[in-house]
């Protein structure tokens, strides 16, 4: 029969809900339980070498805290704290972030939990701290601050007589070198979109100085004022000369990677996030330095003008806020020297901690001889023209692409935004 | 139609009017209970200037009338359109094409390949873009990899997803290879449905299998197709994944599409309102293409 | 039977194999990589692996765990399949046969939950989720996924309802039968294969579902398969492809050897719809 069929299939169905129902319910609780959303699984991955040791020797160190950390990964996190923010139930104790404009969105509308005071004994660089903080608040902790320089293959440039460039010339004559050997001068990325934002920032900085962004920013220059289109045109005469090779816009940032871990470019500005990679023997069997951003003779840029961004930061939000000492014992956990140095790459922002690679020590020498620290563009801009800044900058890849028409129009989006500019 | 004219009038059909009405009770109560709020929020806040973090002013109607100045929402309004074109145009009488020739020629070939067609349709979005990734890539693509083996140049110099001109093309190559398979199923299970006798007696007409098909199943599997149109046609208004994780909408604006733009505004750009704006112009866009497709075969319904 | 006359059949049985192989083997892409070491992968990603090494699949696993996910990933599955199939079965037979004005604008009103974008519905779903206790919970997750289904199944079981011939559901009615012994002793066996369709591609969109399970889903204890897929594959990347191919693999398993099974059923329903003239 097939009606005897149909119903005991019903029948098994409803059955096994119920079972799962009744597994799946969760058992009661006693001691102070601590959520931490974050995007690096704690696996043996090197790359997750960090967090593993944060969530393993957090909970044997704490036997009284139940700390519950879970992994999100990259869009993921992002994407669920924000709904959570926005909903402002189910939020997690603490959660990963990047800080700046963001983290301040969430401090604005009173999601998160003031621990400037907590946090005043912590020894952090100054630029991680800043990061971290919203009008005067601190929100979390920056373990790690990335900054953006020129990842270089020493051995190619060893074997093809390269030295490293100091200025903007050198460093086209390099390329020009390089693309005659048959090599990529730039790997990049620009599929992803913001990978095309490293450069862009430093050729405006070398440009316009520390005060072309920050005018900008403050209204008192437009986005499409000198630096900003000289830097543009630059640019764009540097993928017209095939420099970020021949299809720049069709390779990921992952492409991007493997050029650099096989030898097929020669150089790589992006953030010293990459560290960990780049000096993996296991990913790359090129030998890599780092360096600074060459400088524009000329320009009002300075060799000690570095941009940077929190690498791995996390805040806390208000529901924590009867669980301070639980939280801030995290925290500090997290700044703990002995933890930091499981990381194999990435720059700790806690003074005193040796860097292990020679990579790091190189990204770390910089960041310490760096003057000033802007904030990456997109972490400091309001959120609303993130997404704008990085399409405007790869307008610079399409052939024929008016840049000055490119940054007039995102001027216009900032002035909407951030209001109108000081001719 | 047909159904109502044959069915005599019963006035006070109590009996069928509970029934009709505990029949549609489950489904319009999930839909009111999970459904109908989300719907109503999406068109209040499509009013409000909103991060979407619970501040709210009210605007009006200039979120819409923002929407339309922006380049990128022209942009990826043309390419929904364009892409609802194409895959009712390409898609469908490849579907169309596949599974009749599946019902039609059963053999120890075809038999297996019935459930291979599907097979795309399983693999969850990340997955399918990473396998795209891996076909149009530059460099390490297959086909780039190919063209350096055997030194056809001209296609190594092809940018797929680079190429502001052919990025909108191959990643609607890889949507047909990832969601057609639903398509061919379904068509198949209709043509299956076609009574025997009316195959016999098309062939005792003397028709041969492509008349048969052409002027005896179409017309029997029209009103299916009539629904994969409204699928594919509202599937595209609202298309995110695919070309948001191969290419992010790029180059440009070339791959953009309203379900990108509405992402970037509501969960990067702090600009909900906006979204919910880009969320009701999707909404009435299906509503007009599903009620334009419906009402246009009632016509036809009634010419016969 | 002329020899020739088999000539067609076997260029369209041709033409289907090629389609068919181009559906299979963009699918085998990861196994080119899943025995490679991550610096054999950057320099040949597509030549033969030298050593058949199984580092990559232990180290996945080891990330991903899709076992502890499983329980969570059925019963939210099954859940769905429950909400889903037979409401939009039992409504889309109405929307067929009982057509009139109101029905009509009731089709309407169900068909509306199909027009709005998913992610336009996250935020005000994931409050209404909140304030009725369902938030992080797994009917959190299955029922709001039913309600995104039921529109689509509608669709689906309302073509299907009306391809049927009128003459059956008359002949049941003559013959005494009323509305829900036509509607559950005639129709329903009837629409068989719409139904192995819903049950399948419901179970598989549950199962494969990304979006709403991360939003819905807060406790780990929770996560279904599919969120731990998705952690691990928002972790790893070309900076670790070899092992990225294998957690691929890995995760699609499970569905590969649902498919198997649940093939024959797409082929029962297609093959033996009930009609046989």
């Amino acid at each position: 029969m097939v009606q005897g069929k149909w119903t005991r299939l019903v029948v098994v169905l409803v059955a096994l809900v119920l079972v799962a129902a009744m597994a799946t319910t969760a058992g009661a609780q006693s001691r102070v339980r601590l959520t931490v959303w974050g995007r690096d699984l704690p696996d043996d991955d090197p790359a997750h070498a960090y967090i593993r040791e944060v969530v393993t020797t957090f909970q044997a160190k704490n036997p009284d805290i139940e700390l519950e950390y879970i992994a999100l990964g990259d869009p993921g996190i992002q994407d669920k704290v924000k709904v959570s923010m926005a909903t402002n139930t189910d939020l997690p104790d603490i959660f990963q972030t990047w800080g700046g404009s963001t983290m301040g969105g969430y401090a604005d509308a009173g999601r998160l939990l003031d621990l400037t005071e907590e946090l005043e004994s912590i020894p952090t660089s100054a630029a991680a701290k800043a990061a971290m903080s919203w009008k005067g608040k601190t929100y979390g902790v920056a373990p790690f601050f990335a900054i953006a320089g020129v990842y270089v293959n020493e051995g190619l440039f060893e074997s093809l007589g390269l030295t490293v460039p100091t200025t903007l010339q050198e460093m086209e004559e390099v390329a020009d070198k390089l693309l005659a050997a048959g090599y990529q001068p730039f790997a990049l990325g620009a599929r992803d979109k913001w990978p095309a934002l490293a450069t862009y920032m430093y050729l405006v900085n070398r440009y316009g100085g520390m005060e072309a962004f920050a005018d900008a920013q403050a209204r008192r220059a437009r986005f499409d004022s000198e630096p900003f289109v000289q830097a543009a045109l630059k640019y764009q005469e540097w993928v017209e000369k095939g420099y970020f090779g021949p299809t720049p816009l069709g390779e990921a940032y992952g492409d991007a990677q493997l050029l650099m871990a096989t030898g097929i470019a020669g150089m790589h500005v992006t953030g010293s996030w990459m560290n960990a990679q780049y000096s993996d023997p296991g990913f790359t069997d090129q030998t890599l330095g780092f360096y600074p951003f060459p400088l524009l003779p000329g320009g009002k840029g300075k060799i000690t003008d570095v941009m940077g961004q929190t690498d791995i930061g996390f805040a806390a939000t208000w529901v924590a806020a009867d669980k301070k000492d639980a939280v801030v014992r995290f925290m500090k956990h997290l700044m703990d020297p002995e933890v930091i140095a499981a990381e194999p790459g990435r720059i700790s922002s806690v003074p005193g901690v040796v860097a292990p690679s020679r990579l790091t020590q190189m990204a770390a020498d910089v960041f310490a001889q760096a003057e000033a620290v802007q904030f990456w563009w997109d972490q400091d801009l309001p959120p609303n023209i993130t997404t704008p800044l990085n399409d405007t900058i790869l307008k610079f890849f399409l052939p024929g692409a008016d840049v000055r028409q490119a940054l007039a129009e995102f001027e216009e989006l900032a002035e909407e935004v951030m209001g109108p500019a000081a001719r | 139609m047909q159904a109502t004219q044959i069915r005599p009038r019963r006035p006070r059909d109590w009996r069928g009017i509970v029934f009709q009405a505990v029949m549609l009770l489950p489904a319009i109560a999930f839909l009111a209970i999970f459904m109908y709020y989300p719907i109503e929020e999406t068109f209040r806040l499509s009013l409000m200037r909103s991060t979407g973090l619970g501040d709210e002013v009210y605007v009006g109607f200039q979120n819409y009338a923002r929407l339309f100045r922006d380049a990128e929402f022209r942009a990826g309004f043309v390419n929904v359109l364009l892409w609802a074109f194409w895959s009712v145009v390409i898609q469908i009488p490849y579907s169309f094409f596949v599974a009749y020739a599946l019902c039609l020629y059963r053999n120890h070939f075809t038999r297996p390949l019935r459930a291979i067609f599907f097979l795309a349709n399983v693999l969850p979005s990340a997955i399918t873009a990473m396998l795209g990734q891996f076909v149009f890539a530059p460099r390490y693509g297959v086909i780039a990899t190919l063209a350096q083996r055997f030194k056809w140049t001209w296609l190594q110099r092809i940018d797929f997803l680079g190429d502001p001109d052919l990025a909108f093309w191959s990643i609607f190559a890889l949507a047909t290879w990832a969601y057609t398979g639903f398509g061919i199923v379904y068509l198949m299970a209709n043509i299956e449905q076609i009574p025997r006798d009316i195959e016999e007696a098309a062939k005792l007409d003397g028709a041969n299998r492509w008349q048969y098909a052409w002027h005896v199943v179409l017309p029997m599997v029209a009103y299916p197709i009539r629904i994969l149109a409204i699928l594919s046609i509202v599937g595209s208004l609202k298309l995110f994944d695919l070309p948001y994780l191969m290419t992010r909408g790029g180059p440009g604006y070339a791959t953009t599409t309203l379900g990108i733009i509405l992402y970037q505004q509501g969960f990067v750009n702090w600009q909900y309102g906006r979204a919910a704006a880009i969320g009701v112009v999707i909404f009435l866009l299906s509503l007009v293409f599903t009620v334009a497709l419906f009402s246009m075969q009632r016509r036809e319904g009634e010419l016969q | 039977m002329n020899l020739l006359k088999k000539v067609p059949e076997v260029v369209v049985t041709i033409v289907l194999i090629a389609l068919a192989l181009t559906v299979v083997l963009p699918m085998l892409i990861p196994m080119f990589f899943v025995f490679k070491t991550r610096l054999e992968f950057a320099y040949d990603p597509w030549g033969w692996p030298t050593t058949i090494r199984w580092d990559n699949f232990i180290g996945a696993w080891n990330a991903i765990r899709i076992d502890q996910g499983l329980i969570n990933t059925l019963y939210v599955s099954l859940g769905a399949i429950l909400c889903t199939v037979p409401p939009a079965a039992m409504a889309g037979y109405i929307f067929a046969r009982y057509r009139s004005r109101v029905t009509e604008i009731i089709f309407y009103l169900v068909l509306a939950g199909y027009f709005v974008p998913a992610l336009m519905v996250l935020i005000p779903l994931y409050r209404l989720s909140a304030r009725m206790g369902l938030a992080n919970t797994l009917p959190g997750l299955f029922l709001p996924m039913a309600a995104f289904g039921i529109p689509f199944w509608t669709i689906i079981y309302r073509s299907f309802f009306r391809g049927l011939p009128e003459e059956l559901a008359e002949a049941a009615r003559i013959d005494g039968a009323g509305h829900l012994d036509t509607f559950f002793r005639v129709m329903l066996p009837l629409a068989k294969p719409a139904t192995f369709l819903a049950g399948l591609l419901v179970f598989i969109g549950a199962w494969s579902d990304y979006l709403l399970s991360l939003i819905m889903l807060s406790d780990q204890r929770l996560f279904t398969m599919q969120l731990r897929v998705a952690q691990f594959l928002n972790n790893y990347g070309v900076s670790n492809m070899p092992r990225y191919a294998a957690g691929v693999v890995i995760s699609a398993l499970p569905t590969i050897i649902l498919y198997i099974l649940g093939h024959r059923w797409i082929l029962k329903g297609t093959l033996a719809g009930a009609l046989k003239g």
